[in-house]
C-alpha cells in the first residue's frame, strides 16, 4: 500500500514538473511574441515588397490585373503587420523613439503612395496642404504609421468619391497634422471609445481596430496629443506634435540633458 | 559614479538591465518601480503615468497594474524569483494642487504599486513617494541603490507628466 502511495506521488511530481517546463516554455513563446512577429513576418513581407514591383507586366497584358490585385494585398498585409508590431512594441514597454529630421509632407505622400489602391478603389481624391516650410524633429517611422492610418480611415469610412485633404500647419510651438474625409462621425458614445483595439467599427465594418490605438500611443510617446471632430458631413483627426527644428545632436534631445546635472548631493536610497 | 551606460526611460517603457548600468527617470505624479535581484545582479525599472487601464486603448505599460506585473515577469524572464527581488517605489507626487482630482492620481498610483507587490510577495525596501515636488532617479545597477533628487516645477515643465 505504501509502495503503491509512492509510486503516485512521484508520478504526481514528475507531471507537475512537466506542467512547469510546458509553462516556463509557454511563457517563453509569448516573450518572443514580438521578436517572432517582426522577424517571422516582417523579413518575408520587406523581401516580397521589394521583389513585386520587378514583376509589373507590360500595359495591355492579361495578367496585368492580378498583378495589381497581388500589389494590393502585399501592401495591405504589410501595413497590418506594421500595425500589429506597433501595439506589440507599445505592449512591451519597449518603444523606442529614434530622432531624426523629418519633412512630415514627405511622409503624407509615402503614406499616399502605399494606400494608392484604397484610394482607387474609392475613387477618391486626396490632397496635401503643406504650410510648414520646414524639417521638425521627431521619429519617422512613427509619424509615417501615424498618417497612414489617419488616411487609411479615412478611405475606409470616406464617401465614395470623395475627398480626404490632409493639411500639415505650424501652430505656435506645435506642428499640426489633419486629416479630413468626407463620411460620417465615428458611431461611438464617447470619444475614448474610438482608440479602443479590437472594437467594430461604424456600419458593422470590423478591423483590428488597432490602428487608432497605436495612432493615439504614439502621439502620447512623441509629446503630442490626437483628438477629432466631426462637423456638416466631415470627420478630421488632429494630431499636435511639439515642434522642434533643432538639429538632432546624438543624444542631446528629449530629456537627456537635463539628467546630465550631476547627482552630487542626491539622496541615496 | 555609474559605470556603463546609464538608460532613460520615459512613461510607458521598462527597461532591464544588468550591472554595469543604470537606469534614469524624471517623475511627477508618475511612479516608477524599481527592483533589483540581491542574488543575479540585475536591475528593472518602469514608468506609469496612471493606476489602472481602463479598457480601452493598447496594454499599454503606462498603466501601473499593467506596467507593475510586466515588470516582475521580465524580471522572472530573465532568472528572477520573488525572493530575490527587491522592490523600490518612487514618485506619486501632487503636482497640481488646484486640482483635487489630480492630488488623487499620485495617491493612487502609490497605491496600486504596494498593492501588486503585495500580491507577488516582493519586499519593498525603500521608497521615497508623495509630497509636492518632482524627482529625479538613478538606479545604478552594480550597487542596486537609488539616487534621488528633487526638482523644481519649472524644471518639470515638459520633461514629465
Amino acid at each position: 500500500m505504501e509502495d503503491i502511495k509512492n509510486q503516485e506521488v512521484a508520478f504526481l511530481s514528475r507531471k507537475i514538473l512537466e506542467l512547469n517546463k510546458k509553462l516556463i516554455e509557454s511563457d517563453k513563446v509569448k516573450s518572443r511574441f514580438l521578436s517572432l512577429v517582426a522577424s517571422e513576418l516582417n523579413n518575408p513581407m520587406t523581401a516580397l515588397l521589394g521583389m513585386i514591383p520587378h514583376l509589373i507586366p507590360d500595359s495591355g497584358d492579361p495578367r496585368e490585373k492580378t498583378f495589381h490585385l497581388v500589389h494590393e494585398e502585399a501592401l495591405m498585409l504589410d501595413f497590418r503587420v506594421q500595425n500589429i508590431v506597433a501595439a506589440a512594441e507599445i505592449e512591451s514597454g519597449e518603444i523606442d523613439i529614434s530622432y531624426s529630421s523629418v519633412d512630415v509632407s514627405v511622409l503624407a505622400k509615402e503614406a499616399i503612395e502605399a494606400l494608392k489602391y484604397a484610394i482607387e478603389a474609392k475613387n477618391i481624391l486626396v490632397s496635401i496642404e503643406n504650410t510648414l516650410d520646414k524639417k521638425i524633429v521627431t521619429d519617422a517611422k512613427k509619424v509615417y504609421l501615424i498618417i497612414k492610418n489617419l488616411l487609411s480611415n479615412g478611405c475606409l469610412y470616406g464617401i465614395e468619391s470623395g475627398l480626404i485633404d490632409i493639411g500639415i500647419h505650424q501652430d505656435d510651438k506645435k506642428v499640426v497634422i489633419n486629416v479630413k474625409n468626407q463620411g460620417e462621425g465615428p458611431n461611438v458614445e464617447f470619444k475614448p471609445q474610438v482608440y479602443t483595439r479590437f472594437s467594430e467599427g461604424p456600419q458593422g465594418v470590423h478591423g483590428l481596430g488597432l490602428g487608432l490605438s497605436v495612432v493615439r500611443d504614439f502621439c502620447e510617446r512623441l509629446d503630442g496629443s490626437i483628438d477629432y471632430s466631426v462637423k456638416e458631413g466631415s470627420v478630421t483627426f488632429t494630431v499636435t506634435l511639439p515642434l522642434e527644428t533643432a538639429e538632432p545632436t546624438s543624444d542631446a534631445n528629449g530629456s537627456n540633458e537635463f539628467l546630465f546635472e550631476s547627482f552630487d548631493d542626491a539622496i541615496e536610497l | 559614479m555609474i559605470h556603463g551606460n546609464s538608460t532613460f526611460i520615459h512613461v510607458g517603457q521598462i527597461h532591464v538591465d544588468s550591472a554595469p548600468a543604470a537606469i534614469s527617470t524624471v517623475l511627477g505624479s508618475c511612479v516608477a518601480v524599481c527592483l533589483y535581484d540581491i542574488k543575479l545582479g540585475i536591475g528593472g525599472m518602469n514608468h506609469y503615468l496612471l493606476p489602472f487601464w481602463n479598457g480601452n486603448g493598447l496594454q499599454s505599460p503606462k498603466f501601473g497594474n499593467i506596467a507593475i506585473p510586466k515588470l516582475i515577469e521580465t524580471m522572472m524572464m530573465h532568472g528572477s524569483s520573488e525572493r530575490t527581488l527587491q522592490a523600490k517605489i518612487f514618485g506619486g507626487a501632487s503636482m497640481n494642487i488646484s486640482v483635487t482630482e489630480a492630488m488623487m492620481i499620485g495617491q493612487k498610483n502609490i497605491l496600486v504599486a504596494k498593492e501588486i507587490l503585495k500580491e507577488y510577495n516582493i519586499a519593498l525596501v525603500a521608497e521615497d513617494v508623495g509630497g509636492q515636488q518632482g524627482r529625479k532617479i538613478q538606479f545604478d545597477i552594480e550597487r542596486g541603490k537609488v539616487l534621488l533628487k528633487y526638482v523644481t516645477r519649472s524644471d518639470m515643465i515638459s520633461r514629465s507628466e
